[in-house]
């Protein structure tokens, strides 16, 4: 099976590897993994306190060519973006970026957990709840 | 019967192995029984038996025989007995080569502490790999990696411990028809087998960059 042209640039130049201060109040860090293939992705974003704008992404991700081009997109896309915004990122929307093959799905799938959790992360640390971030608007 | 069998190849559903060697759904079971049902039924199925008959039979008799084999391969290795059990009991095990699965069905599986752990180690691994490429060999990376490696083992060991602790527990609560005691055994197991695909995972990595003879790849399957 061949990877298509997309998932080879980003494998081959991934953007924003890297490492945010996990501890840091404006970051926030979300860890998933898929035992079967033994990857692990780490994403991390900082937010923008006021404006809930995610400013910067960051992932380190071990595994194959499909799960490392899935993080490094989805750090592409949701920089730029409010928190909820980029909450609204599908897996299914970086299946068609890439391309990616039935049998890969279940790494696009990782990356949306990847957001999802790393949002997760941030809103705990700062106590944001459905309704705060209501208020805040 | 056999215009029956083969009108639902597709669908091998309706039995499952543990049927075709007439087993209970056990995960501890009598091995030389499932010996002796493999040597019985795959005499059976001889080609050589279906060499006379008409194509039809004959693509049956091949793929009854193509089936027999995966059931007595999966039922004769415990981990694979167990996650073909868990499947059996529509509890989601997926295997990467898996076209028809749910993506959304593994979500959070994963303990957070397993993860950190799995992630430091690849860290590790990463940067002895680049040493080893470059030429280097830091002894100090390369005593963490050995420690890592003897930690995963024992790991591993203490993990396959309770996993027979868990069969036991399962065909127990087969036994006094247990539906509360089941579902608990298999929360467990599937938790389990993943913890397990993780380690060996590790396992192998590990061993590979501590074996390094230059030539081995970077970690890129497709």
């Amino acid at each position: 099976m061949a990877y298509s042209d997309k998932v080879i640039d980003h494998y081959n130049n991934p953007r924003n590897v890297g490492q945010l201060d996990k501890s840091s109040e404006s970051v926030g860090t979300g860890l998933v993994g898929a035992p079967e293939c033994g990857d692990v992705m780490r994403l991390q974003i900082r937010v923008n306190p006021e404006t809930q704008v995610i400013e910067e992404a960051k992932f380190k991700t071990f595994g194959c060519g499909s799960a490392i081009a899935s993080s490094s997109l989805a750090t592409e896309w949701v920089k730029g973006k409010t928190v909820s915004e980029a909450m609204e990122i599908k897996n299914t929307d970086i299946v068609k970026e890439l391309s990616l093959p039935p049998v890969k799905i279940h790494c696009s799938v990782l990356a949306e957990d990847a957001i999802r959790a790393a949002i997760g992360d941030w809103k705990k640390k700062n106590a944001v709840g459905e309704a705060a971030a209501v208020a805040a608007n | 019967m056999q215009s029956h069998v083969q009108n639902s190849t597709a669908s091998d559903g309706e039995q499952t192995y543990f049927d075709m060697f007439s087993l209970p759904r056990k995960l501890t079971i009598d091995t030389a029984a499932l010996e002796r049902g493999f040597y019985k039924l795959s005499r059976q199925l001889h080609p050589d038996l279906y060499a006379r008959k008409s194509a039809a039979e004959q693509a049956w008799s091949l793929r009854q025989s193509s089936l027999l084999n995966d059931a007595y391969r999966t039922l004769k290795d415990p981990v694979a007995r167990t996650a073909y059990l868990l499947k059996l009991e529509g509890m989601r095990m997926e295997d990467e080569n898996t076209e028809n699965r749910d993506p959304r069905a593994k979500q959070n599986r994963v303990p957070a502490d397993l993860l950190e752990e799995v992630f430091e180690l690849n860290m590790q691994l990463e940067e002895m790999r680049a040493n080893l490429k470059m030429g280097e060999d830091d002894p100090a990376l390369r005593g963490d990696l050995e420690r890592a490696q003897v930690q995963f083992k024992a790991m591993l060991t203490s993990l396959d411990e309770d996993l027979r602790r868990a069969w036991a527990a399962w065909d127990a609560a087969m036994d006094a028809s247990d539906d509360a005691a089941k579902n608990e055994q298999k929360d467990a197991m599937v938790a389990m087998l993943d913890r397990r695909s993780y380690l060996r995972n590790l396992l192998r990595e590990v061993d590979g960059v501590l074996t390094w003879q230059g030539a081995v790849g970077e970690k890129a399957n497709i």
